[in-house]
């Protein structure tokens, strides 16, 4: 049995008034101190390549984008988010998809189809922000979900060293 | 124009600037309040209505004027209706007898800058002050809620208790000042040295508890306690009448500190300036009052609220006593050795 005993208060406490002159004392300096909250959507969160956003298709230097419509996302995709319709194409990858839908309001940004592309067509972006005003404007294709090499560099090359390390430890056990 | 109509005409329009810069301040206060307690907990504040969130107050108005006020089913039509006008006319009639500003002369006419004179001033204002309680009980009555009637019973039972700190506190400075016009104690402190704080800082200390506990402020805001009694008497309150609520209570705010500034500390006297121009003068009375606004906020987003016993105990047992032996010695002192306040003035201007 523990017996708290109360702290007996000196005379100066239970005067209150030095006790409240120095609680207010200590709020007047906090006034003048820099606020912490973030303004968001003007200063927007800090992101780094690690941060799992939203997949898109990367489009490569030559202006193609590298899926050949495999599949192999579709069926990693513990959301069912990703339907891909396949087609012939003149390119010397003979495929790709004629139709790229990913619901991003299924879609739960696991990085399974990032992970499950064996041509790095697809991986997962920085953007996180997502609002419509309709359901089916929140079903991104092919155009929407394209970007270009540059903006999603980062990310690859952290998948890739991701991926070596991964192999290394593998292969010592 | 004949000079009745002149003098009427010049009412008209000190009531109009009074009362509508009144409104104005107490709406910049509800911004002011929540500016401050945002920056002191580290937070921005409103930000997103006009440059730096100035229109908020504009904003907020538009907002409870489109709400619905809505009228609970078992409440008591009338009298919830009627409640916020009472909460909020005492609070908007005191300011009619507070001197603004010393004669204003503008286009060739001179008038002292207040709504009216009275030589009982400070009685108006107790008087008519200790009216605005009635708007909380019977708003909280009426509501026919359980929360709503405790806060109410609570309000009433600290308007009792600490109304009477209050003008004992106040009669100690009219004792000195000899008159209860507000006019008059103003114009007795002219000069830094004769400003009242110098002579009754207790009485000062006590009247300032017992303001925070009459505006139902923290840390005495009982009525409205919000962890207990789910904000208390305003419970069921929307729209334009739960804002008429929070009017009356900055209202009440800005008259007290109107009042505190002109019993103690030279009212619209400009410190080492005494023939200062009245622009000057009434300047110096709006920078008075903001400050002693801001002390308000201050408070509120510093100290805890107390225990209602507690606040009990420090009313009837601790200012009561204090504030009667404090009323005794300054009677005693002006009855029987009046040559204290002069050797006690010398000292005070001699150190200044």
């Amino acid at each position: 049995m523990v017996i708290v005993r109360r702290k007996e208060l000196s005379l100066r406490e239970r005067l209150y008034l030095p006790e409240i002159a120095r609680g207010l004392s200590i709020t007047f300096r906090k006034l003048f101190e820099k606020p912490i909250t973030r303004q968001y959507p003007e200063e927007p969160l800090p992101k780094n390549e690690v941060t799992r956003g939203q997949p898109r298709l990367v489009v490569k230097d030559d202006g193609n984008i590298a899926c050949v419509s495999c599949g192999m996302c579709e069926i990693a995709c513990p959301a069912y988010a990703i339907t891909i319709d396949g087609g012939e194409t003149d390119r010397p990858i003979e495929r790709e998809p004629k139709k790229f839908e990913i619901d991003m309001l299924r879609c739960i940004l696991c990085g399974f189809c990032e992970e499950a592309c064996p041509k790095d067509a697809i991986f997962m972006s920085d953007e996180l922000e997502l609002a419509d005003y309709s359901r089916a404007a929140l079903i991104y294709d092919l155009e929407k979900l394209k970007r270009p090499k540059s903006a999603l560099q980062k990310r690859i090359d952290y998948v890739y060293r991701l991926n070596n390390r991964w192999r290394k430890s593998s292969s010592t056990s | 124009m004949s000079p009745e109509l002149l003098e009427i005409v010049v009412w008209i329009v000190k009531v109009h600037v009074i009362f509508l810069g009144m409104v104005g301040v107490a709406a910049i206060t509800t911004l002011a309040e929540r500016k401050v307690s945002a920056w002191m907990q580290y937070r921005h504040g409103p930000t997103r209505v006009g440059p730096q969130g100035l229109l908020q107050p504009l904003a907020d108005g538009v907002k409870f004027i489109f709400k619905e006020s809505l009228v609970p089913d078992g409440a008591n039509k009338w009298m919830f209706r009627f409640a916020p006008a009472l909460a909020a006319g005492p609070a908007m009639l005191t300011v009619a007898v507070i001197p603004f500003g010393p004669d204003v002369t503008l286009f060739g006419v001179t008038t002292p800058f207040s709504i009216v004179d009275l030589d009982i001033g400070l009685m108006y204002i107790l008087a008519i002050g200790g009216l605005s309680v009635y708007g909380v009980i019977v708003g909280g009555w009426a509501s026919n809620s359980k929360y709503s009637l405790l806060g109410g019973l609570r309000a009433s039972a600290q308007m009792v208790s600490y109304e009477l700190s209050m003008i004992l506190a106040i009669l100690s400075v009219v004792a000195i000042s000899g008159s209860l016009d507000l006019r008059e104690v103003v114009m007795q402190q002219k000069t830094l040295g004769e400003w009242n704080i110098l002579y009754q800082p207790v009485a000062f200390l006590l009247f300032l508890i017992a303001a925070f506990a009459e505006t139902n402020r923290h840390p005495f805001d009982f009525a409205e306690c919000e962890p207990e009694l789910v904000s208390g008497f305003h419970t069921e309150y929307s729209a334009m009448r739960f804002a008429l609520f929070a009017l009356g209570e900055y209202c009440a705010m800005v008259v007290m500190s109107s009042v505190a500034v002109a019993l103690w500390f030279g009212g619209f006297s400009v410190p080492f300036m005494p023939e200062a121009h009245w622009t000057l003068g009434i300047l110096a009375f709006c920078a008075k009052v903001t400050c002693f606004l801001f002390f308000f906020l201050w408070v509120r987003w510093t100290l805890p609220r107390f225990r209602f016993d507690q606040l009990m105990n420090l009313g009837w047992k601790v200012m009561l006593p204090i504030a009667l032996v404090h009323l005794f010695i300054t009677g005693a002192v002006i009855s029987f050795a009046p040559q204290l306040k002069s050797l006690w003035n010398g000292l005070v201007n001699g150190a200044s």
